[in-house]
């Protein structure tokens, strides 16, 4: 087929197309509420879920929810074929920097001793395997919406998913988990690790054009 | 939009991402020179023939992927993201690395087809192994020139069965052309 002939198809084939955007909302939406009932259905919410949710305490939700944000900017930017990972991937790396810092002032006043006791809490066996469990139809659903993307590079791009799923799971989860000292990080941290990288093994595979 | 009118790639591209086919044409018309021109820059060894090759490769990538560019954002690096990767392809599906800086992309002088066009040999084969109605609509859109409307007349199908049988030809053949890359 010569090219003029080529380029006369593909124009008869201008229908307009949802990018990653719009599939991002198509499919992170209700992959959210799946994951959200599946809390409430399978793990329950916490004991007095709404007075937590009134205190202080909620900041244990609302910072994976605010890290969210930067995060699925960045998924949307690594989503284009010209696109280095720019201000939400350096907002990110920031926000990360800033909470290991505040951490290791906590562990500096706190000390090791009660740092660890907090991370061999009742739960951390379950928090381990509930933010991956959580996250697999976030995930699923941001890879398909990148499946309309053409990353510069596939797997930072999935990996990116994988935090933008991992985050959302995360910030799911704490409306179950009874741990509340801010010690206990590491273990949510730990939890996100193999969300991220499936994403990233995933996106490789899945997400090459 | 006036056809004699000159009009920024970028306003071209979004009225395509309207569903202007007009529009559309004139912007993938005027892009394709300047992707040969890279292709033959940067592909010289693949040969005229090879260069048309990814110059069609990069024309069916951009078509289903022209989602993915910001409409705020310019044209031409986006574009050259995507030029530049099907050239790896290229050499790739030959059992080649080759490394190019997309800043070098740039410079590169636009080639008009010449007077003899050419036959793409790859895209000649992948549309032989799509299903024979397929081919027939792309063909008869593409080669003919027919429209929607008279291809579906033709065929004893709506206008719409059509444009999305069209749209899912051009996927397969993407996977077609990624599966001889592999």
């Amino acid at each position: 087929m010569k090219t003029a002939a080529l380029i006369a198809a593909l124009a008869a084939d201008a229908t307009p197309r949802a990018g990653v955007g719009g599939r991002m909302l198509r499919a992170l939406v209700p992959a959210l509420a799946l994951s959200a009932l599946a809390l409430v259905l399978l793990w329950g919410p916490r004991a007095g879920l709404a007075g937590v949710l009134a205190s202080p305490l909620v900041v244990k939700t609302l910072l994976p929810l605010g890290l969210a944000l930067p995060a699925l900017a960045l998924v949307r930017r690594l989503a284009r074929p010209e696109a280095q990972g720019g201000l939400p991937g350096a907002v990110l790396a920031g926000l990360a920097a800033l909470l290991a810092l505040a951490y290791a002032l906590a562990l500096a006043r706190q000390g090791w001793a009660e740092a660890a006791a907090q991370w061999w809490g009742l739960s951390t066996l379950t928090c381990l395997l509930s933010v991956p469990l959580l996250a697999l139809a976030p995930l699923a659903g941001g890879l398909w919406a990148l499946r309309a993307g053409a990353p510069a590079h596939p797997a930072r791009a999935g990996a990116a998913a994988g935090l933008l799923a991992a985050l959302a799971s995360a910030a799911i989860y704490t409306l179950h988990c009874p741990e509340d000292s801010p010690l206990y990080l590491p273990v949510y941290a730990l939890a996100m690790l193999p969300v991220v990288a499936a994403g990233a093994l995933l996106g490789g595979r899945l997400l090459r054009w | 939009m006036r056809d004699t009118e000159s009009v920024s790639w970028e306003e071209l591209m979004r009225a395509a991402n309207r569903g202007d086919g007009r529009a559309y044409a004139r912007l993938l018309t005027e892009v394709t020179p300047v992707v040969r021109g890279i292709a033959r820059a940067r592909g010289a060894a693949l040969g005229a023939d090879g260069c048309e090759d990814v110059v069609q490769d990069v024309l069916l990538t951009l078509h289903l992927k022209r989602q993915s560019w910001r409409e705020d954002a310019p044209l031409r690096p986006w574009l050259y993201a995507i030029t530049r990767n099907k050239v790896i392809d290229a050499f790739r599906a030959r059992g080649q690395r080759v490394t190019l800086p997309v800043e070098d992309l740039a410079e590169v002088l636009a080639a008009p087809e010449g007077p003899d066009p050419l036959e793409a040999r790859d895209m000649e084969r992948v549309i032989g192994r799509l299903d024979p109605r397929s081919a027939e609509i792309l063909r008869a859109i593409g080669i003919a020139g027919d429209s929607t409307a008279e291809v579906g007349a033709r065929l004893g199908l709506s206008e719409g069965a059509v444009r999305v049988a069209l749209h899912r030809a051009f996927k397969a053949l993407k996977r077609l052309r990624e599966r001889m890359i592999e």
